[in-house]
């Protein structure tokens, strides 16, 4: 990556006054088979707001890796002032001058707001911590930002608006000359948001360079001088804000070129399996929707939108607090997972790596756990069975392995979602729930998995898909339904309203 | 159906197949290799009786450490297992003493053993303790209970049949090396060849994962320290015929010796690797140092060194061949 110094030494005489502070030249970041970021390049002017758009899993957050050096790119340069600069690790980064702001906050919860912000950079003499004098400069820097937060008081004690804050305030001590924000509104209030943007503005006459990722348009307006667009992915366009408007942005981060791979097969609608009526759960609230047999009901909406949660109630996994489920036709109430299972609904949960996956054992055991209470003999599990069960899924599913016995965590995330899914299968069930079935999974076993969904479907079973990819829930599933901030939002027919409309129903641009 | 598995291998992996067997040969090669040299250092470690007495030495931590097998393949820990065996001489002596018939005596025993197993899946699953903390709470009170009973003094057991047995031999193997079968057949069965057994690693490898998949993970928590301080009872029982007496302070620091043996078998602190034949070669590992130790007249402080740095190397190698998979 890195170049001969000399070079870097001519290019930083020659600057131009009105050189880009940071360039991309194509830039790009894949994960085995799978193309997190294409190849990208885009310059970011000195001082500039440039927002950067895009769906979940558009390759935002690979971006803003890459930039902070948490992960490596594949290809590519980036140039700092001119000058090829590696971002092999986060300290490099920080060294440079380039900060970010995450969406979560990644700071110590049990130590105080003083002793975050100077994290890793803390004042001594002799050796030991000059507590006081860095409360009192933190305070200062806290406080001259127009935050109204303690320095001594203990982080874990604050909101996570406020957290943020001072996650924005530790970036700053740092001789920050371009800043990340992902998402920084998420959570905060509309007063601590206003009192962010202020502060945004004031880097930005101070002459920081800012990058802004959000998925609300009406901050992106209100703040930017630029926005970049990401779908799938790739760059698809960069903006002045004056000469933009919110229809346009919307209609570059939604893929017009649709791959060959989504077919709607027609399939006869059959009895209605599941109801619930005003289901009410952490995370949640008031939904109230059904399944049909041979049905795709997609839930779209952003993450942390609720769809998830509502989800893991169903499969019993954190019971509804109010509200009705029906199936088929009779009220139940759905305790546990195995009352769930008992009933014949599947999950497929949204992380495969936390939720989906027993990643340090064998795929075959992996495939066979939810039926081992039937392949036992006597008190024995019953060998050839339980070998050729999970052979027969990993022939079925063309899982590429050497074998049942080797390990999941040696998998392709391809692989591995099928193994997830191949563990329903061997089970049986009626009602299908995938959340996030093709995240991290490469366009050909994309296409398997969608095909499988026909397969099923055929079968007589129910899908309920949860996706944040627009056109994978847009052309798939038969009715869908838009979440946002754990409500319902929206419903649809097939194709009987446009992706923008879905879309702007679920950031919530009217 | 296993042809058409063979439709893609073109997955970057290698095979799991051979390296448990490997591992497993590895420890006993080292069992042999310790031997050998011992045998050659001293002859007298051949004898018959020093070999006898070896093999009783090794039995009580090698049931200990396949108890607590089961409970480190969920990612747990158990640090009661010698106070709960020291706690059992103390029950078994006085329930003799008391003229309760033996084998009425040893189910009693073993079932309170139960009981304290049941209590640490209550305190773990229902009052959300860690492992460690729970067994360290009852590793300490376990012994005091034991100590109150007897009012810190010994009770020692006149059933002269249930003190010879552990002095007695079939087959020219000892007694007690038998129990270390009895226990140790079953368990493999327990572990290798019912749902259980799955269960455990599930749990172990993802609790979550687990759940989703049907799992009633709060039970195989339960089963995993009840069996535990099942095993942990019987031992009890083991050494109060060995010793003859009830004394809560005995069977000190053996929770220590049974999870070394388990780590030294091959199983795996965070859960979801481990084996019932890795934590048994293990146990008469470290009773082959010990007894050797003694032999050579080493000083016995020696002992604990050597076991200190046996852990350390075994683990270090078992952990990067994990890695280079």
């Amino acid at each position: 990556m890195m170049t001969a110094p000399t070079a870097t030494a001519t290019a930083q005489a020659t600057a131009p006054a009105d050189q880009p502070i940071l360039e991309l030249r194509g830039l790009q970041k894949n994960y085995g088979p799978v193309q997190a970021l294409k190849p990208a390049s885009l310059a970011f002017r000195r001082g500039e707001i440039h927002a950067i758009v895009g769906e979940n899993g558009a390759g935002k957050s690979t971006l803003i890796k890459l930039l902070t050096g948490v992960i490596r790119r594949s290809g590519g340069e980036v140039l700092l002032d001119g000058a090829p600069v590696a971002l092999a690790n986060p300290e490099e980064a920080i060294a440079h001058g380039i900060n970010a702001v995450h969406q979560e906050v990644v700071l110590c919860r049990h130590l105080t707001v003083a002793a975050n912000v100077f994290l890793g950079d803390e004042q001594t003499r002799y050796g030991l911590l000059r507590k006081r004098q860095m409360t009192r400069d933190a305070q200062r820097i806290l406080d001259d930002m127009g935050f109204n937060i303690p320095a001594g008081a203990m982080l874990g004690g604050l909101t996570i608006g406020q957290q943020q804050l001072v996650a924005t305030a530790r970036a700053t001590v740092r001789g920050t000359r371009f800043m990340i924000f992902d998402e920084p509104t998420a959570y905060l209030t509309r007063q601590e948001a206003a009192e962010l943007f202020t502060l945004i503005r004031r880097f930005k006459d101070e002459g920081m360079t800012i990058v802004y990722i959000s998925h609300r348009m009406e901050e992106v307006f209100e703040l930017a001088d630029r926005v970049s667009v990401l779908r799938d992915g790739t760059l698809v366009g960069t903006r002045d804000i004056a000469d933009t408007t919110e229809t346009e942005l919307v209609s570059l981060m939604i893929n017009r070129t649709l791959d060959q791979i989504y077919h709607k097969e027609q399939i006869p609608r059959g009895a209605v399996l599941l109801e619930t009526r005003g289901l009410t759960g952490k995370g949640f609230r008031d939904i109230s929707l059904s399944v049909h047999a041979g049905e795709i009901v997609g839930l779209y909406g952003l993450i942390g939108a609720g769809r998830s949660e509502f989800a893991l109630s169903l499969f019993g996994r954190h019971p509804a607090a109010a509200g009705e489920i029906r199936w088929k036709g009779q009220p139940v109430r759905i305790r546990d997972v195995n009352a769930a299972i008992g009933l014949g609904i599947a999950l497929a949960p949204e992380s495969r790596r936390d939720q989906g996956l027993n990643l340090n054992l064998p795929i075959g055991l992996n495939l066979n756990l939810p039926v081992y209470d039937r392949i036992t003999f006597g008190p024995l599990v019953a060998a050839r069975e339980e070998a050729s069960r999970a052979d027969r899924q990993i022939a079925d599913l063309a899982i590429k392995t050497p074998g049942r016995r080797t390990l999941a965590s040696s998998m392709s995330g391809g692989n591995q979602q099928k193994i997830v899914i191949g563990k329903w299968l061997n089970h049986g069930a009626e009602l299908f729930i995938f959340d996030e079935p093709t995240v991290g999974v490469d366009v050909g076993t994309k296409a398997e998995i969608y095909r499988l969904f026909a397969a099923l479907l055929k079968r007589g079973a129910g899908i309920i898909l949860i996706s944040s990819y627009l056109p994978e829930v847009y052309e798939l599933a038969d009715t869908l339904h838009v979440f946002r901030g754990g409500r319902m939002a929206g419903t649809h027919r097939y194709r009987d309203a446009a992706d923008e409309v879905v879309l702007a129903e679920a950031i919530g641009v009217e | 159906m296993t042809t058409t598995t063979e439709t893609g291998t073109d997955a970057p992996v290698a095979p799991k197949r051979n390296y448990s067997v490997l591992f497993a040969l590895t420890l006993v090669g080292l069992l042999l290799l310790l031997c050998t040299g011992l045998a050659i250092a001293n002859p007298i470690f051949l004898s018959e009786l020093n070999i006898t007495n070896l093999l009783r030495q090794g039995s009580m931590i090698a049931i200990l450490a396949i108890g607590q097998t089961f409970v480190i393949i969920t990612a747990g820990i158990d640090l009661s297992v010698g106070a709960i065996a020291g706690f059992s001489t103390v029950i078994i002596a006085m329930l003799l003493q008391a003229g309760v018939a033996p084998w009425l005596a040893i189910v009693i025993t073993l079932l309170v053993g139960l009981g304290i197993g049941i209590f640490h899946g209550f305190g773990i699953t229902r009052m959300g303790l860690p492992p460690f903390i729970i067994t360290l709470a009852t590793m300490t009170s376990l012994r005091g209970i034991g100590l109150l009973m007897t009012k810190g003094s010994t009770i020692s057991i006149n059933n002269t049949t249930f003190t010879d047995f552990s002095t007695q031999s079939f087959l020219r193997i000892p007694s007690l090396f038998w129990m270390v079968i009895l226990v140790a057949v079953p368990a493999y069965i327990f572990l290798d060849h019912t749902r259980w057994g799955r269960y455990l690693f599930a749990v172990g490898s993802n609790p979550e994962s687990a759940r989703l998949s049907g799992v009633r993970v709060g039970r195989i928590v339960f089963m995993a320290y009840a069996l535990s301080a099942f095993f942990a009872a019987f031992v009890g029982v083991l050494l109060a015929t060995r010793i003859g007496i009830g004394n809560a302070t005995q069977a000190d620091g053996w929770e220590l010796q049974a999870i070394a043996s388990t780590v030294i078998g091959g199983t795996s602190l965070f859960g979801a690797i481990g084996s019932i034949h890795g934590p048994l070669i293990g146990a008469f590992i470290l009773a082959v140092i010990n007894n050797g130790a003694n032999l050579l007249n080493v000083n016995s402080f020696w002992q604990r060194i050597i076991t200190g740095f046996l852990i350390i190397v075994i683990v270090f190698f078992d952990q990067m061949r994990r890695r280079g998979r």
